[in-house]
């Protein structure tokens, strides 16, 4: 891989200082376990999601964006009008998604790279996979549509804010859709579900405490109109009886969350067309 | 993904013998296509297994290095996944042609093996915080007939079975360095436990049904399919969706049962087939294929 020379590279190789701080939670991540088995930090219920912002038309310049709020995770998406696919030869039937998930380098509690990393490069294509049964991809057959997404800010389901900002931006930039895409996360660790888990409660659902415990996260991205899944995405180790149950609790949030995202197109069209009338 | 062509005809023939439960190679929808396995066929690797599932050939080869864990996991080893999907498979893959799909089965491997209950990465551990085994689980695609998940996954378990990890006789820090010696008997080595590792199983919807092991003409067919990655004790490790397409909640329920039942078996099976490949190697001469047959 080239490198970058023109930005300021840091030193070849650096450790985040908060791993020598005093009571570091990622070197104990147990600690925390029992504190969040009986109630959560921010005082919501375990099938409680966050409160949810959601604002479109946010970059002038592009087609289409949006802008999306989990509490404290931030996501911001562009989509850009369809142009050829670069360096095809062979005509592609249906159009293509061209997705790019990108954490900003200060959005985690480490610093990421400007460049891609591989965890970044699977959540494009989760998007991409989120988002693609729901544009009317043979309206543009031979062209792609840019959307790139970027987190500003991750505590936690930061895939699943990215797929239902994509969604809005897509519709925002008047591409042919079937349908809107909502996601929510879900974090599994031994028998208790956590609806929308932060960033510690998704460390937390990532290591298991003893053995044979169930444990993991879960990704359900759907069209709320049509009742499907566009994307299903598990980590971790659990039973397949766990992974239905979640399921149906995922599906039932992206039903409740449908809605909003609905409203906040029809403002952004009603505002649209009172400006034109003035 | 191969590129197949198939006519509006094709694919009807296709789905109604789905639909029928006679596929067009005569299989059932849970039929897999015969697995070849074959153990420790490359020298230089320490462990290496080729799987070939029909048309899909796989080969990995396991490669051991000593380096610095991570600092926010000083007691755990690495272990990474690279695939090729070479042009020998497909012209499609020329160039950049198969970076997706092999950056989409890597990170699909990374993510099943991440459990620590599947791959315990603190037994990679030389010194905590200091030096540690760092696994490169190297995956090469020669020739691409449908189901390419599968069979990576099944090649990937059996050259993890196979790999042998040099034992670490002494170790000693002077000043800032370490100082290690290896034993000196190339046979004294110690293997992973592979019991828990997940096995993938991709099931393709066509019609109304899925189906296992799909052919790249059957790929072509499917609207949506999913990858599952199951243990030998019948737990997910992850799953994802691979294709264009959705599901609706209800099938996507069901088809969670099909996958782990398929997945228990085909881990079953492999277990067997690994047993046997080891009784054939630990053998005095033991019996030599081709490399490519």
């Amino acid at each position: 891989m080239p490198s970058d020379n023109r930005r300021i590279q840091g030193p070849e190789v650096s450790s985040p200082y908060c791993l020598f701080q005093s009571g570091n939670k990622n070197v104990d991540v147990h600690s925390g376990r029992s504190e969040v088995l009986s109630s959560r930090k921010d005082s919501r219920k375990f099938m409680e999601h966050r409160k949810i912002y959601l604002k479109t038309g946010v970059v002038s310049q592009a087609k289409g964006s949006a802008y999306v709020e989990f509490d404290n995770t931030k996501v911001i998406c562009s989509v850009f009008d369809p142009r050829e696919i670069p360096n095809r030869i062979e005509y592609s039937q249906h159009g293509e998604l061209f997705c790019v998930f990108k954490f900003a380098p200060f959005s985690c509690l480490t610093r990421r790279a400007h460049q891609q990393d591989a965890q970044e490069k699977e959540l494009s294509l989760c998007l991409k996979r989120a988002l693609e049964p729901a544009v009317c991809r043979h309206e543009f057959p031979n062209f792609q549509v840019d959307i790139y997404v970027m987190v500003l800010e991750n505590d936690g389901g930061s895939l699943a804010a990215a797929i239902t900002c994509a969604g809005l931006a897509l519709a925002d930039a008047h591409v042919p859709m079937y349908d809107l895409v909502t996601a929510a996360s879900l974090g599994v660790t031994g028998d208790k579900l956590l609806m929308d888990p932060v960033e510690e409660e998704e460390s937390l659902c990532q290591n298991p405490n003893k053995e044979n415990q169930n444990h993991g996260l879960i990704t359900v991205a759907l069209m709320g109109a049509h009742t499907q899944v566009t994307q299903m995405w598990q980590t971790g180790s659990m039973t397949a009886a766990c992974v239905s149950d979640a399921l149906t609790h995922l599906v039932q949030i992206c039903e409740e969350t449908y809605p909003i995202a609905q409203r906040c197109l029809v403002k952004s069209v009603v505002d649209t067309i009172s400006k034109k009338a003035q | 993904m191969a590129g197949v062509l198939l006519s509006e005809a094709e694919k009807t023939f296709i789905l109604h013998g789905v639909q029928s439960d006679l596929r067009n190679d005569g299989r059932s929808r849970q039929d897999y296509r015969p697995i070849e396995l074959e153990l420790d066929i490359v020298t230089h690797a320490n462990g290496s297994a080729r799987v070939r599932l029909a048309n899909t050939d796989v080969l990995v080869g396991v490669k051991t290095e000593i380096d610095v864990p991570k600092p926010e996991k000083p007691e755990e080893g690495k272990v990474e996944f690279f695939v090729d999907c070479s042009a020998n498979a497909t012209p499609v893959f020329e160039g950049k042609g198969g970076e997706e799909l092999a950056t989409e089965i890597s990170n699909f491997l990374a993510s099943s093996f991440a459990s620590s209950m599947s791959f315990d990465l603190k037994t990679l551990c030389i010194i905590k915080g200091v030096q540690c085994w760092k696994l490169y689980v190297d995956i090469l695609i020669l020739e691409c007939g449908g189901n390419l998940f599968d069979a990576v996954s099944l090649a990937v378990k059996a050259a993890l079975h196979n790999t042998m990890v040099p034992r670490v006789e002494t170790v000693a820090m002077d000043g800032g360095n370490v100082d290690l010696q290896l034993s000196g008997d190339p046979y004294d080595c110690w293997r992973l436990d592979t019991k828990n590792m997940p096995c993938l199983v991709t099931l393709s919807k066509i019609g109304e049904h899925f189906i296992v092991d799909s052919t790249a003409e059957e790929e072509e067919c499917s609207m949506a399919s999913l990858v599952f990655s199951v243990t030998d004790g019948g737990r997910l490790n992850s799953l994802c969706k691979t294709s264009v397409g959705s599901l609706h909640p209800h099938t996507l329920a069901e088809a969670l049962k099909v996958g782990v039942d398929v997945g228990v078996r085909l881990n079953k099976a492999l277990d067997q087939a690994l047993a046997r490949e080891d009784r054939r190697l630990e053998a005095d001469k033991p019996e030599r294929f081709g490399f490519l047959k």
